[in-house]
């Protein structure tokens, strides 16, 4: 049954209950606050979601606690903010202890981006009051920053004191959200476009149904862009961030079922105990802000040549799960990717979860990606690699990259090398010669096709040094600590 | 006031304000986003149309027809502004390509239409249904394949002499028993400041006031009013924060103009910001160069000869970049020579970005050194220190002012650890990671310019401080604020500091890390006014008169300050004006930098794992803020090295990477600790102050460091700037 529908955006700006009308589907958070609402704090830099100056903080009902999270404002619609809780710079104050401390800390010079990392840092202080720097690190990892050489703004970051009691609100918060919610779903046309956040995902695959050619989007981290930098017509955009259901992960038997809207900041603490490296790929996806809204299940919706999710899962073994109307289907992951932007996807069907197989004593898993700098990097190549370790011999291997061809895929002949050889050495330089007829990468201006070959080659080597035990040396944030005088 | 002979003391000695290291008095109004920049300015003005800036498809040819009638119908709209409806435009002064294009395109997304409607999106959207057609020429956009018709650029400007030659270089050279002959690229670079451009335009009458984000006021109100044909008075510039410049905001830029144009035809305020992915294309940036250094020593690696010639290039009519000339004043050596060549391309407009000339030069140079010193077989900073100069090389009459690279040098090598550093490349690991350390040294020089201010003296004692002088981020308002209160003998709280408006006195402006020394040596004459003025009014000898703690003392006399503004305000304004000084002494700022990277064996990644820059810089006026300066722009430097670069399409004539997203600048993890010491220097021929610029100095010597460093973890040398993973692989050992 549909929900009744409502077509006002209701959200709490500030603790206070805003009610938009005259917002289009694609009208963005910055957008509204810089023209309508008149808070200009929040800056725009980009308007492409790749310097952090426009971040304010999205709060939302999590285990009947408030959880903020850093989101980039650009290039995220009003809409998909319908029910929660919208904190920017002037919520603040000027007396927030991260204010002071970035003051303190000369953690300012033009100051263009710093309501950014203002924000980025009181979120970060909320949930990590004494962070180390390579947490700090990665919390302003979509943060730019052209004037201050970033060190000020970690010290600040560490100095600051944490956010006092009374400034935190989030018992009012979580009571206002749930009385703003008498469970309508938000549905509306404006300027001849039309939004839908269904509530169920019964309903979304209704919808999905009946207006096949509609865009789904979740974390609208590439859509976003659509709207805001290639001026693409969106008639009609299905959200699908509002349905509880899907942000669910659950184990079933042997494997983990991760919903359509589930985040890679949801899924990162969980892959940390079950596939680190996993993890650290996560944490090289984008910043806080894009992980805070990007989903893994977008991420391969897209089908890029260069998602960082993709190689991973393939790797892994794991499993889409497709749903159209009522029917539902199951695909391994690499079946999905026909061709450079084709996905094996019918109209109206969509992908309600992906299944991930939990590892055994016996698996072995590392994945790595390489790009310039560390974070916001799109990947020259990514690779990752899973076998099962018995009696010291490798067996069904899953070797998978990105970059390194049109869509993201495994690597036969080199897998065939490592199948049911001793976990030695030589089976993986075996398999490195074997990789030369897996891929012909092409040249671009992110990577040459000889290093991408080569940087394959030499990944394998590394993992099997990881994973042999000899060697963990691997670029983190942290790694430069220990200096040699 | 003439500052012809070098300072003696004066009330800046007394170090109560200045040299200490003040938070920045606009600190909470940037952490709380209340700073106004120019596109939020709401408030100034009402009725604020939008602008949607629409540029070229094409890098060079000729617009035939442009289609605008759906536009003008599109919901919203309320004006096109084309080449046919703008009416006659002059090219600016400091402008190469028109800001507006048609029927004539000279690059790449040059402007050439401006959409108003009431709100951004409508104006968007209707920017969408504007047709162009197109005649597209031939142009130039490979600077190797233009090297060998570079032309002899025109001396002047900033530029120096296109040829420079000393004693008999090539004979030298040849004879050297050590020779260096090598060759270096480095790249097109941006700026990305975090801050569009972006203008508020409104008319009253004929007058036009614009809200805008620019470094150099005065350079922008006279070529707005020259580039719209109206008089200078006419036109009032108002720039209080600018969200990072770095060069790229010198000079007047499409959104200025349009802004202007729009409001003319839309009778009413335009806002225009250039959209971030429009910017790099559209406005000037860092040109690429390629640098032929050749170096001979003799066998104690004393420098014999040193040859540096460059070329880049630029749109016709453009200006080369200067990367030869810090080659001309860094060494000892008899015989030199220095070339600099011009080349014309068709890609977007060069011009400077933060350290022009040296931050490309000297990442060239610098290596040449290295593998010089290695030739040689002497430590590198023992053979910098062994080719040290006191005097100007060209001209030994002419000494510097103050020189202490030596010390910069020897007291990084301390504090970096220098001696542990291995001489031999790719020995020291620290498990896959491959270990090196890298020097470099870092020069620039300090420019002497006018700059006049304003200084008020109100009944509450309170001083303002006006003058048309910017911060772009660098500190302006907190060092001039203390300027003012070292001079008025008034607390911080006591002073006001307003800036970047055309109404005020003419300044420096924030360019060329002039802005420190020559804008509060403005405020310091202005201040020097104004304190005859208190003395006159409370009847006391100003020449023997204090000023401290909120008083006036003369002999056994005493008064408050304030009571000299009792009955009417007293105001002090006057200018800095430089005799010959400069052309007696060469002044210049000096650093050490050291680096040191981890390169991953196996895959080349790199991490900068260390970074010290110990600096010779004058006064320091305010050690946080003048910090800041320097590691951001170390940070700006590692990008140099190893990210940075515009990558060029060929074919068609632009740059591909014209977003955040593809023009990588370094992230937070990217960079790790960073020092900076500055040595304890005081410098009375550079001004009253005593000061010189570090704000550029930062970038100096860098990106070599870094490369030094790279070539010391693998024993691999790339002389092609940025220092990617690829080029850097290729040559590692399997
Ligand atoms: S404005 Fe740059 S990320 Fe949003
Ligand atoms: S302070 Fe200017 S970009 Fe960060």
């Amino acid at each position: 049954m549909p929900q009744a529908s409502r077509q006002e955006i209701r959200f709490l700006l500030g603790g206070e209950v805003c009610i938009v009308r005259d917002a289009t589907p694609t009208t963005t958070i910055l957008s509204w606050l810089r023209d309508t609402a008149r808070r200009t704090g929040t800056k725009e830099g980009c308007a492409e979601g790749d310097c952090g100056a426009c971040t304010v903080l999205v709060g939302r009902i999590e285990d009947g606690n408030l959880v903020s999270e850093p989101v980039n404002a650009c290039i995220r619609f009003l809409a998909s903010i319908d029910g929660l809780q919208l904190e920017t710079v002037e919520d603040l104050g000027g007396a927030h202890p991260v204010q002071r401390a970035m003051v303190e800390h000369h953690g300012s010079q033009c100051g263009f981006c710093t309501p950014g990392f203002v924000m980025s840092l009181a979120a970060l202080k909320r949930t990590n009051p004494q962070p180390t720097e390579g947490e700090i690190d990665r919390a302003l990892a979509g943060n730019l920053c052209r004037c201050t050489g970033y060190a000020p703004i970690v010290a600040a970051a560490m100095a600051a004191q944490p956010e006092p009691a009374h400034m935190r609100l989030d018992e009012t918060i979580v009571a206002k959200l749930r009385a703003l919610d008498d469970g309508t779903s938000l549905s509306f046309r404006r300027d001849g476009a039309r939004w839908d956040s269904p509530r169920t995902t019964d309903e979304l695959a209704s919808l999905f149904l009946a207006f096949p050619d509609a865009r789904l989007v979740a974390g609208a981290t590439d859509v976003g862009l659509w709207a805001t930098k290639l001026t693409r017509d969106l008639p009609h955009l299905i959200y699908v961030g509002a349905i509880d259901a899907l942000r669910r992960v659950e184990q079933v038997d042997n494997t983990i079922e991760i919903g359509a809207a589930v985040t890679y900041a949801d899924i990162e603490p969980i892959f940390d105990g079950l596939y680190p490296d996993f993890a650290r790929l996560i944490r090289r996806i984008g910043g806080a802000q894009v992980r805070s809204v990007g989903t893994l299940a977008g991420n391969v919706a897209n089908g890029s040549p260069i998602g960082d999710g993709s190689p991973a899962l393939i790797a892994l073994g794991a499993e889409l799960v497709l749903r159209r109307g009522d029917e539902r289907r199951a695909l391994p992951i690499e079946e999905f990717f026909v061709a450079y932007g084709t996905q094996q996807r019918w109209p109206g069907e969509f992908i309600e979860t992906i299944r991930v197989p939990l590892p055994a004593a016996t698996t072995r898993y590392a994945a790595a990606k390489i790009g310039k700098r560390f974070d916001q990097d799109i990947s020259s190549v990514c690779a990752a690699l899973r076998f099962e370790l018995v009696d010291g011999a490798i067996l069904e291997p899953r070797l998978a990259f990105g970059g390194m061809d049109g869509v993201p895929r495994r690597a036969a002949r080199a897998e065939a090398a490592l199948q049911g050889r001793s976990f030695n050495e030589a089976a993986f330089e075996a398999a490195m010669l074997a990789l030369d007829q897996d891929f012909s990468p092409i040249d671009d201006h992110r990577a040459s096709a000889s290093y991408r070959t080569r940087v394959a080659r030499n990944l394998l080597l590394k993992f099997y040094r990881e994973l042999a035990g000899e060697t963990a040396t691997r670029l983190e944030p942290d790694a430069y600590v220990h200096a040699i005088v | 006031m003439k500052f012809d002979t070098p300072a003696t003391t004066n009330p800046i000695d007394q170090l109560k304000v200045i040299g200490k290291p003040t938070d920045r008095i606009d600190g909470p109004l940037k952490t709380t986003g209340t700073a106004p920049y120019a596109y939020e300015r709401h408030d100034v003005v009402a009725n604020q149309a939008y602008g949607y800036v629409v540029g070229a498809a094409i890098a060079k040819g000729k617009v035939n027809a442009i289609h605008v009638l759906d536009a003008k119908a599109a919901p919203g709209v309320i004006a096109v502004i084309t080449h046919e409806n703008a009416g006659k435009i002059t090219k600016g002064n400091f402008n190469t390509a028109k800001l507006l294009g048609g029927p004539e395109i000279q690059h790449y997304h040059q402007a050439i239409a401006l959409v108003v409607a009431d709100s951004f999106e409508q104006a968007r959207a209707a920017a969408q249904l504007i047709r162009v057609d197109y005649e597209r020429s031939d142009g130039k956009y490979d600077l190797a394949a233009a090297k060998d018709g570079a032309e002899k650029p025109k001396a002047g400007g900033f530029g120096g002499d296109p040829d420079t030659s000393v004693g008999d270089f090539a004979t030298a050279f040849a004879a050297a028993p050590v020779q260096l002959d090598a060759t270096y690229t480095t790249p097109d670079q941006t700026h990305a400041m975090m801050e569009p451009h972006a203008t508020i335009a409104a008319w009253d009458g004929d007058k036009l006031t614009v809200w805008t984000s620019n470094q150099m006021i005065a350079w922008g109100k006279g070529d707005l009013a020259r580039t719209l044909g109206i008089p200078k008075e006419n036109v009032r510039l108002i720039s209080p924060y600018i969200g990072g410049g770095f060069g790229g905001k010198l000079f007047l830029r499409a959104d200025v103009l349009l802004a202007a144009l729009g409001a003319r035809v839309a009778k009413r305020p335009v806002k225009v910001a250039l959209q971030r992915p429009l910017i790099i294309n559209n406005t000037t940036h860092r040109p690429a160069t390629i640098q032929r250094i050749r170096i001979g020593t003799d066998k104690d690696g004393k420098i014999t000869a040193i040859g540096h010639e460059s070329w880049s290039g630029d749109l016709p009519d453009g200006g080369p970049e200067t990367a030869v000339n810090q080659t001309r004043l860094l060494y000892a050596g008899a015989n030199r020579m220095t070339a600099t060549r011009l080349a014309v391309l068709d890609l977007p407009e060069g011009n400077a970005m933060r350290a022009p000339g040296e931050a490309p030069g000297l990442m060239a140079l610098e290596i040449a050194i290295d593998e010089a010193a290695e030739k040689a077989g002497i430590d590198p900073i023992e053979f910098r220190i062994r080719n040290d100069t006191q005097v100007d090389p060209e001209k030994p009459s002419r000494p510097f002012s103050q020189r202490q690279l030596n010390e910069c040098l020897r007291l990084g090598a301390e504090k970096f650890g220098w001696s542990k550093r291995s001489a031999t490349p790719g020995k020291v690991r620290d498990g896959d990671w491959l270990i090196g350390i890298g020097v470099a040294a870092g020069l620039r020089n300090n420019l002497v310019t006018k700059s006049a201010a304003r200084v008020r003296l109100d009944q509450r004692g309170i001083v303002t401080v006006e003058t048309d002088m910017t911060d772009i981020g660098t500190g302006t308002y907190t060092i001039i604020a203390q300027t003012a209160a070292e001079m008025m003998g008034v607390g911080l709280d006591k002073v006001v500091v307003t800036l970047g408006d055309s109404s005020f006195p003419v300044s420096a402006g924030s360019g060329g890390q002039w802005g420190a020394n020559n804008s509060t040596a403005g405020v310091y004459a202005a201040c020097v006014k104004l304190r005859e003025a208190v003395a006159q009014k409370l009847g006391f000898n100003s020449a023997d008169a204090t000023f401290a703690d909120g008083q006036v003392q003369a002999g056994n006399r005493s008064a408050a300050l304030a009571d000299a503004a009792r009955e009417k305000e007293l105001v002090g304004e006057d200018g800095i004006e430089y005799g010959d000084l400069d052309k007696k002494y060469q002044q210049s700022t000096f650093a050490g930098h050291f680096v040191e990277v981890g390169v991953d064996a196996a895959t080349a990644e790199i991490r900068v794992r260390r970074m010290l820059a110990v600096c010779a810089a004058g006064r320091i006026l305010n050690p946080k803020s003048a910090r800041s300066q320097v590691i951001g722009a170390m940070t700006m430097g590692v990008g140099a090295a190893l990210m940075e670069e515009l990558a060029i399409d060929k074919r068609l004539g632009f740059f591909v990477n014209h977003d955040l997203a593809g023009y990588e600048v370094p992230v937070h993890a990217d960079i790790p600790h960073q020092e900076v010491i500055f040595l304890d220097e005081t410098d009375p021929v550079s001004s009253p102050m005593k000061a010189k610029g570090v704000g550029e100095l930062g970038i100096c010597g860098v990106g070599a460091a870094v490369a030094n460093a790279i070539y010391n973890a693998t024993g691999v040398r790339v002389r092609d700037y940025p220092i990617t993973l690829d080029k850097l692989l290729a040559k590692m050992p399997v």
